[in-house]
């Protein structure tokens, strides 16, 4: 038996560096550190719950299977957002599935299955409106988020739901920081207008 | 109060609290123009919105649906520096100790090497007696195998092919053995795979 090993507290590079050793709850520990942002990440992307877990399956076990090859130069975090990324965008462009519903999985037959693959955003308020209109209000962002391109969504997602900088953006998508900035832009614009109704509504 | 209002633009560098020459005014025009002001309120709602989008959680079997198709490998060295800090103490003074001990018994062992290295004559007579050992316990290894295996008329008629013989039955026992174990290594590898 290897000795105990406190891995809550280590920053991401030491426990890669773990898991190079061998040690599968290091492995673990990046699996429970990032399953929820790059399931989130990828679900956003396809809409399709099931798919999504298949992707972030895949993500993982191409990162793990070659975590020998990791550069401590180079945030953890980054690299697997952009196998991520690719993956969910690799499937995007084979299904040409470019703005689908989120109200549902379009692959989706039955109504049972619509109803098992739509959101239920969850969020805690104060009182009975608020929460109406902050479920009103999520489901109208998570639609909106739907109808972004898909390049448009996980530059948007990184910035603003992962809290990543425009220059990890570049480097993780691999493309320009002006171009990151240009669909940052775009696409907060989109969303904007996407939610005017909102607004008009309110006032 | 500068009349023009807030470009798209202008109103995404206050929303990235951007600090640079020319914000400033952006700023002020803001805090002075209502319909700007508005504008760059709704903007701000979005954003905050877009922040408080929950993270979805995949199904409790993710983790062990990955573990299962990445094989762990410990590298050597790590089992080695594993197994030699099972053995060592935990306390600072017996690792000094064990350390010191360690050290005088390195010390003694290279003497005693660099002696024998000097006795050239009885290097030479012990390196022969040893080689000539080792080989008849080769030879008589080899012979048991061979009976063993394929019986004593078959090992016979190998061993009356010379050397050719035995390097022959050899390598085919060598390449069924490889390809057993290849075989139970699919299978297993099969089997573990249709359970996850």
């Amino acid at each position: 038996m290897p000795p105990a090993l406190d891995l809550l507290n280590l920053p991401d590079a030491d426990v890669v560096a773990l898991a190079q050793q061998g040690r599968e709850a290091a492995f673990r520990e990046l699996i429970r550190r990032y399953e929820r942002p790059v399931f989130s990440l990828i679900f956003r992307m396809v809409r399709d719950r099931e798919l999504a877990e298949d992707l972030a399956q895949d993500t993982f076990v191409k990162v793990l299977n070659h975590v020998d090859r990791y550069r401590a130069e180079f945030k953890f975090s980054s690299w697997l957002f952009k196998i991520a990324n690719n993956v969910a965008i690799d499937h995007l462009r084979r299904r040409q599935l470019e703005t689908v519903s989120i109200d549902g999985s379009p692959h989706a037959q039955t109504t049972d299955a619509i109803e098992a693959t739509s959101f239920d955003v969850a969020v805690q308020q104060e009182s009975a409106l608020d929460e109406l209109e902050a479920r009103e209000l999520g489901t109208a962002i998570e639609r909106a988020i739907a109808s972004l391109r898909p390049e448009y969504r996980s530059c948007i997602m990184l910035r603003h739901v992962e809290g990543r900088s425009y220059e990890e953006i570049a480097a993780t998508l691999d493309l320009p920081l002006g171009t990151v900035k240009t669909y940052i832009h775009r696409a907060r614009h989109e969303l904007r207008r996407a939610l005017d109704h909102l607004r008009e509504d309110s006032g | 109060m500068n009349h023009r209002h807030l470009l798209p633009d202008e109103i995404d560098l206050l929303l990235d609290n951007e600090v640079g020459f020319g914000v400033a005014p952006l700023k002020a025009h803001a805090r002075e123009c209502d319909e700007c002001r508005v504008r760059l309120e709704d903007a701000r709602l979005v954003l905050t919105s877009l922040e408080a989008t929950p993270h979805f959680a995949p199904s409790h079997a993710f983790a062990d649906r990955i573990m299962s198709q990445v094989p762990v490998f410990v590298p050597w060295h790590v089992t080695a520096r594993d197994t030699v800090a099972r053995w060592l103490p935990q306390s600072r003074t017996a690792r000094i100790t064990v350390a010191a001990l360690a050290t005088s018994a390195a010390t003694v062992l290279t003497a005693a090497i660099l002696w024998i290295a000097t006795q050239t004559d009885v290097l030479v007579f012990a390196s022969g007696a040893a080689g000539d050992e080792v080989r008849s316990l080769l030879l008589s290894g080899t012979h048991t195998l061979l009976a063993a295996v394929f019986g004593d008329q078959v090992s016979a008629m190998i061993q009356a092919a010379g050397t050719v013989g035995i390097v022959a039955a050899l390598v085919g026992l060598g390449a069924a053995a490889a390809a057993s174990i290849a075989g139970l290594r699919a299978l297993a590898l099969a089997s573990s795979r249709r359970r996850a």
